[in-house]
C-alpha cells in the first residue's frame, strides 16, 4: 500500500493502468474523461489531488493526438488543482521516432516523387536544386534522365546525411515498381465542401485525393522536409506541468535530452531476454538479428548478455544487381543458415521492416524466424502483413493495447510490461534508485 | 519593395482550407507549400514545401467540428516547423479559438483548457495571435503575446443593413453572459434589445426562459458568439416567438453546428440561421436551407496586412472591409 499517491489513467490503455494499480493495491483515481460534442477534451478529476504525487498513465498509441492533447490537459487539471508532483507515464512516447524523412525508413514510405519532372518549370529565376531523387531539378539537368534515374536509384544520403526526402522506392521492394497510391497513406478524412481544387499550389486540402499527394512539390530550389514534432511533443508536456517523465523504450535515446525535467527511460529488454531465455528452446544457438543498422546496439546488448550470435541486416544497401528485385536493397550480414533467429526492434508500426527482414532471413535458410519488438503498434494493414510473412512467432509488450492485435494475429505472443511501470512509480514515489531496474542479469 | 525577405507566408492547416484560400486570393498571394497528413499510426506529418526564412509566417487553422484536436496538433507541429526553419515572425489565425469555452476552473480540479492552449501555442513559438469573438475576451489575459481579438460585428451588422433592413427590429441576446454583445449592436442599429434569462435548477438542465423586454410584432434577431448544438438557441428562439415576436432569426458569429443542430434548426421556429464561415461549414448550408453565411476572410486578410504592415488593427474592430 502505498499512500498519497494518486494514479490517474487516460484513455488509451485503461487496462495497463488497472494493472498497474493493481500490484501497486491502489484503486484506479476517479475522472471523467470523454468529449463534448464539438470534439473538444473534457476532463475533470473526481479526486482530490491536492499535494499528492500524481502519476498519469497513457499511451501514444491509438488516436494519438487525442491521447496526447487528453494527457496535457490531465495533467494541467492536476497541477491547477495542487498537485506536489505530476509524472507523465508514457508506455509509448507519441512522435518518439522523429522520421525527417516521410516514414521509408521504416518501411512506410509516405509519398512518392512524380517520375516526370515538369520541364517547364524552369524560369531565369530557378536556382539548380540540390540534387536529389523527386527535387525539381533544373532543364538542362533534368535531360540526362540516366544520370536522374540512377540517382533515384542508388543515392541514400546527400551531403547533409539526410536520406532523399521523397522517398524513392528505394527501400522498399514490394512496391518499387508502379504507380499505385502508396500503400500506407491514411489521408485524412475528407472534408465535405472542400471544393476549391488548386491545381497550381498544392496546399493541405488537396489531400482528399490521394493522388495528389504524389504531385505535392517543393517550390524550385527549395528541398522539402518534414516538421520534426520531438522536441514539440516535450516542450507541450512540460508546459502543460509535467514535473517527470517516465516512458519505456524511447527509438532515441537522446530524446531524454529534449527535456528540462527529469526523464526516466525504463528498458524493455529484461521482458524479452527473459521471454528468449524461458520459451526459446536451445536459444544458445540461435541467432540474434537486427533488422536494420539503426537497431544494431539494442540487439547485440541481448545478444552479448545472453552469449549468443549476432547478424545484422543492411536495408539499405545500395543495389549491386538488380535481378532479385524483392531483396535487392536488403543485404545481411552473418550467418543463420540452419538456425534460429530472433529479430529485435524497439516498434513494428506498419511492419514493413521487420517482414521483410524475416523474409530475407526465411531466404538465408534460417530454420525459424522469432520477433521480439518493444512497442507493437500494428498500424495500417501490419497484421495481415505479418500473418502472411515468413514470421513464425512475434513477441510484443502492452505498452498499447493488444487485445484487437491478438485476436486477429496467432502468431502473437504480448509481454505483460505492468510490474516495470509499477515498480518504476512505487520508487519515484518513495524516492528510490531506479537504475536497478536498468540492469538485467 | 526591393526587400525580398519578409514577406507574407500564408500556410493553411486541414480545418478549413476554403477560408485559408478565401484570404489568400484576398490578399493576392499563393498559399505556401505544405503537406500534412497523418501516418497510419494517426501522428500528424506536416512536410514543408518551401522556404520560411526571415518571412512574415501567417497560419491559419480554424476548429472542424470532431476534429479539434489533430487539428490542434497539425498547427502546433506547423508552428514549431517554422520556428525551426528560422521565420521571422509566426502569427496563428484561429477563426475560432478552441477550447474557448474551457476558460475557468469552474469545478474543484476542473481543467482550464484555454489556458493551456494558450501556453502550448506559445511553447510551440508562436508570436502573435488573431482571433475573432472569443468566447471571453478576458482569454487575451492568458498570453504573453499579442492577440487581436477581431469582431464580426461590423460584417453583422452590414449583413442585417443590407440583407433584412433595420424597420421593426429588436435585438435579442439568448442568455446574460452575451448582453453586451447584443446591445452593442443593438446601439450601433439604434433598436430596441431584449433579454432571455435562463434559469437552471440544477447544472445541465435548462429550466424555463424568462423573456425581459418588448418583441411583440417585430423581427427578433437573437445574436450569440457561437452556436454548438443549437438547443439553447432553439428553445429562445421559441421562447421569442412565443411572446409575440412576427419572426425570429439569429445571428451567430460561429456556427459550429455539432452533433444534431441541423435538425434542431430545421424543425426550430427560427426563419433564418446567419453564421459566418469562421468554422468549415462542410455540407450544413445544403443541410439546412435557413442557414446563411457571412463571408469574414475580408476582415481576416486586412488584418493581417495590417499586421504584415504594422498599421493598427483597430480601425477593423468597427468597419467591415468592402
Amino acid at each position: 500500500m502505498v499512500r498519497n499517491i494518486v494514479i490517474l489513467g487516460g484513455n488509451s490503455h485503461p487496462v495497463l493502468t488497472e494493472n498497474i494499480c493493481n500490484i501497486l493495491g491502489l484503486p484506479v483515481s476517479n475522472r471523467t474523461l470523454s468529449k463534448f460534442s464539438v470534439g473538444e477534451t473534457r476532463c475533470e478529476i473526481k479526486d482530490s489531488v491536492r499535494g499528492k504525487d500524481v502519476f498519469i498513465i497513457q499511451s501514444g498509441g491509438g488516436s494519438v493526438n487525442d491521447h496526447l492533447m487528453e494527457l496535457c490537459i490531465m495533467i494541467s487539471a492536476c497541477k491547477i488543482g495542487s498537485a506536489k508532483r505530476v509524472t507523465a507515464v508514457l508506455p509509448l512516447f507519441p512522435y518518439s521516432r522523429q522520421p525527417d524523412l516521410p516514414y521509408n525508413k521504416a518501411g512506410a514510405p509516405l509519398s512518392k516523387p512524380p517520375m516526370e519532372v515538369p520541364k517547364d518549370k524552369y524560369t531565369f529565376e530557378s536556382v539548380p536544386a540540390t540534387p536529389a531523387p523527386g527535387i525539381v531539378k533544373s532543364a538542362s539537368f533534368n535531360k540526362d534522365t540516366d544520370l536522374a534515374r540512377a540517382l533515384s536509384r542508388t543515392s541514400l544520403t546527400n551531403g547533409n546525411g539526410q536520406a532523399p526526402v521523397n522517398g524513392t522506392p528505394r527501400s522498399n521492394g514490394e512496391s518499387s515498381t508502379s504507380s499505385d497510391p502508396p500503400p500506407n497513406i491514411m489521408p485524412l478524412p475528407a472534408r465535405p465542401g472542400l471544393t476549391a481544387m488548386h491545381t497550381q499550389s498544392f496546399t493541405t486540402h488537396d489531400l482528399q485525393n490521394p493522388a495528389l499527394i504524389n504531385t505535392f512539390q517543393a517550390k524550385p530550389g527549395y528541398k522539402r522536409w518534414v516538421a520534426q514534432a520531438g522536441t514539440l511533443v516535450a516542450d507541450l508536456l512540460t508546459c502543460a506541468g509535467a514535473d517527470h517523465v517516465v516512458a519505456l523504450d524511447l527509438h532515441d535515446p537522446q530524446y531524454q535530452g529534449f527535456f528540462d525535467i527529469p526523464m526516466d527511460n525504463l528498458y524493455g529488454r529484461p521482458l524479452l531476454q527473459r521471454y528468449i531465455q524461458q520459451n526459446i528452446p536451445d536459444f544458445r544457438d540461435a541467432v540474434i538479428v537486427s533488422p536494420d543498422a539503426g537497431g544494431a546496439k539494442r540487439a547485440t546488448a541481448i545478444a552479448d548478455s545472453l552469449g549468443m550470435d549476432f547478424a545484422l541486416i543492411h536495408k539499405e544497401r545500395r543495389p549491386t544487381r538488380i535481378t532479385d528485385r524483392q531483396n535487392a536493397t536488403m543485404m545481411l550480414v552473418g550467418n543463420v543458415a540452419n538456425r534460429v533467429c530472433i529479430l529485435i526492434d524497439d516498434l513494428v508500426d506498419t511492419a514493413n521492416t521487420i517482414t521483410r527482414a524475416a523474409k530475407l532471413l526465411r531466404k538465408e535458410r534460417a530454420t525459424v524466424v522469432y520477433a521480439l519488438i518493444t512497442h507493437g503498434v500494428f498500424s495500417g494493414d501490419a497484421i495481415q502483413r505479418i500473418n502472411l510473412s515468413a514470421i513464425d512467432k512475434i513477441v510484443v509488450t502492452n505498452s498499447v493495447p493488444q487485445d484487437n492485435h491478438r485476436r486477429a494475429c496467432p502468431k502473437l505472443d504480448v509481454l505483460d510490461v505492468s510490474p516495470i511501470f509499477a515498480e518504476a512509480i512505487r520508487r519515484i514515489h518513495h524516492g528510490e534508485s531506479i537504475s536497478v531496474l536498468f540492469q538485467y542479469d | 519593395m526591393g526587400d525580398m525577405a519578409n514577406e507574407i507566408k500564408l500556410l493553411s492547416g486541414n480545418s478549413h482550407p476554403v477560408l485559408a484560400s478565401l484570404v489568400a486570393d484576398r490578399l493576392g498571394i499563393e498559399l505556401a507549400k505544405t503537406l500534412s497528413l497523418n501516418y497510419s499510426n494517426q501522428e500528424t506529418s506536416v512536410t514543408i514545401g518551401e522556404s520560411v526564412r526571415d518571412e512574415d509566417v501567417f497560419i491559419l487553422q480554424s476548429t472542424a467540428p470532431g476534429d479539434i484536436n489533430d487539428g490542434l496538433m497539425e498547427l502546433l507541429i506547423m508552428i514549431h516547423a517554422c520556428r525551426t526553419a528560422s521565420a521571422r515572425r509566426i502569427t496563428a489565425i484561429l477563426p475560432n479559438f478552441p477550447y474557448a469555452r474551457q476558460d475557468k476552473k469552474d469545478k474543484s480540479r476542473a481543467p482550464i483548457s484555454a489556458k493551456l492552449i494558450a501556453n502550448m501555442l506559445q511553447t510551440a513559438g508562436c508570436n502573435h495571435v488573431i482571433t475573432m469573438d472569443l468566447h471571453a475576451s478576458q482569454i487575451q489575459g492568458f498570453f504573453n503575446v499579442p492577440v487581436d481579438n477581431l469582431y464580426a460585428e461590423p460584417s453583422v451588422l452590414r449583413w442585417i443593413r443590407e440583407n433584412r433592413g433595420t424597420e421593426d427590429v429588436v435585438i435579442v441576446s439568448p442568455d446574460a453572459g452575451g448582453a453586451k454583445r447584443a446591445t452593442a449592436i443593438a446601439d450601433r442599429l439604434d433598436r430596441g434589445f431584449a433579454l432571455i434569462h435562463k434559469e437552471r435548477p440544477r447544472p445541465n438542465v435548462v429550466g424555463r426562459m424568462v423573456l425581459v423586454g418588448d418583441v411583440v410584432g417585430k423581427v427578433a434577431i437573437l445574436v450569440d458568439d457561437m452556436a454548438d448544438t443549437c438547443g439553447t438557441l432553439a428553445k429562445a428562439a421559441k421562447t421569442v416567438k412565443d411572446h409575440g415576436a412576427a419572426e425570429v432569426i439569429a445571428i451567430v458569429t460561429h456556427g459550429i453546428l455539432s452533433g444534431d443542430a441541423i435538425n434542431i434548426l430545421n424543425e426550430s421556429c427560427l426563419s433564418q440561421i446567419v453564421v459566418t464561415n469562421t468554422v468549415p461549414l462542410s455540407d450544413k448550408v445544403e443541410r439546412c436551407s435557413k442557414l446563411r453565411v457571412i463571408d469574414v476572410s475580408p476582415t481576416l486578410a486586412e488584418a493581417i496586412r495590417r499586421t504584415h504592415n504594422g498599421e493598427s488593427v483597430s480601425f477593423l474592430f468597427n468597419h467591415a472591409p468592402a
